[in-house]
Order: structure tokens, then sequence, then C-alpha cells
């Protein structure tokens, strides 16, 4: 990498080689990409949601294709706490960059049961809570639509943290995220990250049904990109500014241009998803980019261009 | 941590033709780059890759079959996952040359754009992918059985074992639902009935079974395998039956091969936004023990898994 331009990046409390992550659920578990890119270039990766028990997930189709993205309803299907421990933490440990773990679960038990557990995993440098999924006890209403229920998980998750830091992670389906992202910070998260994907529809007019088995799914891609911007942009400005808390960016990053429109709406990482089915380098591709776009412009820190908006 | 044979990379493939074989499908050839040749010199049929045709244009109007006019104007985002009917490897001095066949059913977006690659077109390749069939020791009698369009990695099997195990006898059973539907030649045999040029070609021979009898056997592919089995005994220990096409199928074919004693290994498709064990949504149900079942990745854990192992969902 170019080392003309500083690239490395603190987000609460890490420091990262750039500031280009991958998403959870868009990159494995550990090693997926490693034969794709040099790690090295990565600020972080995201892992798939653990929950404390394996979860099978949702029947097949998963996944469609939409114009300029996708619905998934892969059901937060994953391994479980045990057996990533066991197999994934000793490949963690030989990555070269930062590992946020993407936590779930259908309680604020489980999700401090998986965080108090991983806290002590030395591979693990921080949290991201996933908040979109269905709160059982509750009976069945996400956790992030709920200002309440974001600050007593944000609040029983931080308590288990140790020293790492924990992001919550917001869902764009609600009615204000500016609401959703101000309870996720008086109840202390470290970072914010957003978008996760919206809940849509896709419909076989032939068969007169979803597409999907799951009925619905969340759509993610270039499509969503520019509510992404302006969501960021808000919860910047209404929240994470003040507050000082730094936001990660996501939703359709495809090119260095579009991870700029995140940094200069307000973002001080950003991370591809979606991208990275297509071409598995894109994260990488994008850091070595924005450093070429620095260069060029005579920009000596990048984090010059965080919530420059105009 | 990888090896070279195992590894998988993304690169560039040159067009070296793409004809129409029947109604709705084609036949690509491609020549891939240095890198891609070298990812590619110990592939196995079973294997598959993904195209990247977001960027290639649609054909023009009239070329575009009828009933996909409308359909056909969606955009491709995600790449496309294909098998090869065929894999020729070349040794030269600066390395391997590999040249790979595609056959392909003009189905929706992407492949109606596939219609329009020619000579000369370049295409971004990620591959290759998944685990391939693999050839128990001890081997005598090969079945291979294909329906549709699960054919083409059939084909690429019975010249795989016709090269590198000459002693066993591979036989194919290969069905549509009519025989347009067929991807392949249909001619007249050396004795009698119908037989398929491509496998005459490489002296296996093909047995057809149509849905409507439009062409050979009149049924399903699965009856006509099993007719062939009442007529021809064969030690089941040192047989094995290999199977790729639709899930219903391939349930048939998985029952018929437990009928029999014999191991089978089926070749599945899902839908798929990586294809190398990113995203999970190529979900294969599998039986773990007698009371458990586990989904594993049809793009990492398979393409081909034990029949024995698979949860059938036959719609
Ligand atoms: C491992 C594997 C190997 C394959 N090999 C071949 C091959 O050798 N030749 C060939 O013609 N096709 C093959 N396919 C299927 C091929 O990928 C699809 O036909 C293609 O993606 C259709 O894209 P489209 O945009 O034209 O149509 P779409 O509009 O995306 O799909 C048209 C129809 O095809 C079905 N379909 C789409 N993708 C898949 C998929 N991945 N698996 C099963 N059904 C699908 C859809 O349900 C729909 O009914 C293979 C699929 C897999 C998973
Ligand atoms: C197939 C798929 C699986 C995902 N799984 C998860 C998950 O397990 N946990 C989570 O918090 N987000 C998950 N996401 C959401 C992404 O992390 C990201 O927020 C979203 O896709 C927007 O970014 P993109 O448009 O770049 O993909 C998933 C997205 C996709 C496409
Ligand atoms: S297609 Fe993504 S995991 Fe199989």
């Amino acid at each position: 990498m170019d080392k003309t331009t500083n690239l490395q990046i603190d987000f609460a409390g890490l420091t990262l080689s750039g500031p280009v992550m991958t998403a959870s659920g868009t990159c494995g578990y550990a090693d997926e990409l490693s034969e794709f890119m040099d790690m090295s270039n990565l600020g972080a990766l995201i892992t798939k949601s653990i929950s404390i028990e394996p979860r099978p997930g949702n029947p097949t189709p998963r996944i469609v294709e939409t114009n300029g993205g996708m619905l998934n309803a892969i059901g937060l299907a994953n391994m479980g706490l045990e057996r990533f421990l066991e197999e994934k933490i000793p490949v963690l440990e030989q990555l070269d960059t930062k590992i946020l773990v993407n936590l779930a679960g259908k309680s604020i038990d489980e999700y401090v049961a998986v965080a108090d557990r991983l806290a002590r995993e030395e591979a693990i440098d921080g949290f991201e809570l996933n908040i979109s999924c269905p709160n059982v006890k509750k009976g069945g209403i996400t956790f992030g639509t709920d200002p309440v229920l974001i600050g007593e998980i944000t609040a029983a998750v931080k308590a288990v943290c140790q020293n790492k830091p924990l992001m919550v992670k917001l869902t764009p389906t609600v009615t204000d995220i500016s609401v959703t992202a101000q309870a996720a910070v008086d109840a202390g998260a470290d970072a914010l990250s957003l978008i996760n994907t919206f809940t849509a529809m896709v419909i076989d007019v032939e068969k007169r049904k979803p597409v999907l088995a799951n009925r619905t799914g969340g759509l993610s891609g270039p499509a969503v990109k520019p509510i992404a911007v302006y969501l960021v942009n808000k919860v910047y400005n209404e929240v994470a500014k003040d507050a000082g808390i730094p936001i990660l960016g996501m939703g359709g990053i495809q090119t260095v241009t579009d991870a700029l429109e995140f940094i200069i709406a307000g973002a001080t990482t950003v991370a591809v998803g979606t991208s990275t089915f297509v071409y598995p380098d894109t994260a990488e591709k994008i850091t070595l980019g924005l450093a070429e776009y620095c260069k060029n412009k005579g920009i000596s820190d990048l984090r010059e261009l965080i919530g420059s908006l105009r | 941590m990888h090896n070279e044979a195992t590894q998988k990379g993304v690169f560039q493939a040159e067009v070296l033709s793409n004809q129409q074989i029947r109604r709705c499908y084609y036949r690509l050839n491609m020549k891939f780059d240095a890198r891609g040749s070298r990812l590619f010199q110990n592939v196995l049929p079973g294997q598959f890759l993904e195209m990247d045709l977001s960027a290639i244009s649609l054909p023009d109007e009239t070329q575009i079959p009828e009933n996909l006019k409308d359909k056909a104007s969606r955009q491709v985002m995600l790449r496309r996952p294909f098998s090869f009917s065929d894999v020729i490897i070349t040794p030269t001095a600066d390395g391997p040359c590999v040249k790979v066949e595609i056959l392909y059913c003009v189905l929706g977006p992407a492949t109606v754009r596939m219609m329009s690659l020619k000579k000369g077109d370049t295409i971004n390749i990620l591959g290759p992918l998944g685990n391939g069939f693999s050839i128990p020791d001890h081997l005598t009698h090969a079945l291979l059985i294909a329906g549709g369009m699960g054919s083409p990695p059939i084909l690429h099997l019975a010249s795989h074992l016709k090269h590198h195990n000459p002693n066993v006898e591979v036989v194919s059973f290969i069905g549509a639902r009519n025989i347009e539907d067929l991807p392949f030649t249909v001619r007249i045999g050396n004795f009698k009935g119908l037989v398929l040029e491509e496998f005459e070609l490489i002296r296996v021979p093909s047995h057809i079974a149509t849905d409507d009898g439009s062409a050979g056997f009149d049924g399903f592919v699965t009856d006509c395998m099993r007719h062939w089995l009442e007529d021809n005994k064969i030690d089941p220990k040192a047989s094995a039956v290999f199977a790729c096409g639709p899930e219903p199928m391939l349930a048939g074919t998985a029952k018929l091969a437990k009928d029999y004693d014999m191991p089978c290994q089926v070749s599945m498709e899902r839908m798929m936004a990586c294809g190398i064990g990113l995203c999970q949504s190529c979900a294969v149900e599998t039986k773990k023990d007698d009371n458990h079942t586990e989904y594993q990745l049809c793009c990492k854990n398979g393409p081909v898994f034990d029949a024995e192992k698979v949860n059938f969902h036959a719609e």
C-alpha cells in the first residue's frame, strides 16, 4: 500500500490499518476471503452473526436478485458459539486484520452469554450488536425498532464486553433512525453501524407466491446506497457528531467513490457487503483506491474528509 | 495454507465460439488466461465456475425468445454458476493452457445476455469452485445419469473416466422432457435406436429417455436405468451411480441406487449469491445422524454430495 497517505484510523479505541471492513454475513466466518486479498489491507472483518446455539437457518430459496441488489433471508444460519470457539478462533488468530464479532440472539440473556464468552478471547477485537433479530420474550418484535429495548440490550452487553468496543448496528426499517441511534449511544455504544438491510419482497407472478421460502428478505446492494448515505448523514448530524461516536457506514458500496460518499456524509469507516459476492477483493480494491485518491488530491490524512459535507 | 490444487481465483477468459445447438441451448467455448489455466489444471467433473455477465449487452430483440422478452431486460448483478461439459488441458512451454466448454440453457436475463457473446469477447470468471465427483477405487461400472440441463458435467465425467480410468465400463442415461430439451445431437446408433453423438464420440453408450416419448425410452430416465439394471447384472460393490439434474430426478436416482445397494453421488443446484462460502444462500439439507439434519453449503461442501446424506425436496 502507498504509505504517503495515512489510511490508519482510530475507530472506537481500535487502531485499524485502513477504513474499509467487510460486512457481517457477506465474508463468512474467518479466512474465506484470504485467498482473494491481502487481509492486512482490510480494516476489520465482521463475522457472520453468532448466536449461543447453532441455528439451521431458513429453507431455500434464501436469496433472489433484484435490479441493482438482492434480497436475502438466510435466517441467521450459524454454527453457534461452541463450534465458533473450537473451529474459527484458531483461524481468526492467524489473520492479519481486526476481528469484530456480530452478535445475535433471541433474548438479552443470549446476547450477553455470547459476548461474555467471546470477550475473553484475545483474537476478538470488538463486537457488533445485530439488533434486527426477533425477541422471543417480547412476542417476536425486533429489538432494533424499540428504543427502550435497544437501551436495555446495549447496556447489558456493554457490561460484559470488558475493554472491547461495542458497536450497535441499526436497522433502516424504522420511522426515525436518529431515535434508535440516540438510544444506543445513551446506553453506552462505542460506535454505530448502519445500515442493515431493508425488509422487502419479490413475487413470482405465475405462482402468485413470494420467491423466498421465508416470504420476505432483506434488500442490499447498490440499490440501497443513496438511502444509506442519507441515513448516515442524518445520524451523523443529529446524534453521532455531538456525542463523539464514530459511524461505520454501509449499504451498496461498490466503488471508491461510493466509500467517499459515506465518509463525507459522516462515516469514519465503511463496510462492503453484497459487492464482495461478485468481486471477492472489492474491500481491498477500495482501500487501495482511497489511498490513490488522497495522494492525487493532496490529502495527507483521510480523516480530513469525515463529515466534510458542505 | 491453500495449495494450488484447491485454489480458486478471479481471471479472464476469451470466447472462442458460441453456437446455438437447439432451440434454447448453446455451446460456449472459452480459453482461459495464464492464471485461469493454472487454477484449472486439476479441475474435476462436477466442479463449476461463476461468470460475471453484468456488462454483457442483450442480443438483438428479434433473437430473444418470445417468452423471455419481458424478463430479459432485468439487470444482472450477481455472477451465474455453470459447470463444464468438457475441459481440454494442453501443456505449453509457458505452462498449461486450458479450454473449457459450457452448455447453457437460455432461461433468464443472464443467459439471454450470453447469447450475444462472440469470438474474441472476454468474460470475467471466478473458479474453480466446489467439489467434483470422486471416483471410488476398484470401480468396474460407472452409471451416469442426467436430466435436462444436468447433462454437461455428466458428459465431462464420461470423458474423464474414459481417459483416467480406461478399465471402468461407463454407461450413460440422459433424460429430458422432449427431444428439443436434449442438449446434445441425437442420431441413429450403429445397432438400433437413437444415441447421442457427443457420448458416441468418446465410446460411451448412451440411453435416451424423454417424458413424452419423442426420442428413446418413453418415460423418466430413472425408469430407463431401472430397466437396464434388470437386464444387466452388475456387481453393486464395484459399481457407482453419478447423477446430475433436477432435484426430483436426483431423489428418484438415489432411491434406485439404494434398491440396488449401489453408492450414488448427486450434483445439486441452488441459487447462489457468492459461490465461495461467504453468504450461506445455497443451503442443502443433509442428514447429520438418525435424528438430526444439518444444512451444508452447495457451493463449498458440494455441489456433489453422497446421495444417502441428502434430504431431497422434490417439488
Ligand atoms: C453448480 C451449478 C452448475 C450449473 N451448471 C449449469 C450448466 O452447465 N448449464 C446451464 O445452463 N445452467 C447451469 N446452472 C444453472 C444456471 O446457473 C442458471 O440457469 C442461471 O443462473 C440462470 O440465470 P438467468 O439470469 O439467465 O435466469 P434467472 O432468471 O436467474 O433464472 C431462470 C430460472 O433458472 C432458475 N435458476 C437460476 N439460478 C439457478 C441456480 N443457481 N440453480 C438452479 N436453478 C437456477 C431460476 O429459479 C429460474 O427458474 C448451474 C447451476 C449451478 C448451481
Ligand atoms: C447474504 C447476506 C447475509 C447477511 N447476514 C447478516 C448477518 O448475519 N448479520 C448482520 O448484522 N447483517 C447481515 N447482513 C447485512 C450486511 O451486513 C449489510 O448490513 C447489508 O447487506 C448492507 O450492505 P451491502 O449493501 O454492501 O450488502 C447480510 C447481508 C447479506 C446480503
Ligand atoms: S453461494 Fe454463498 S455460500 Fe454458497
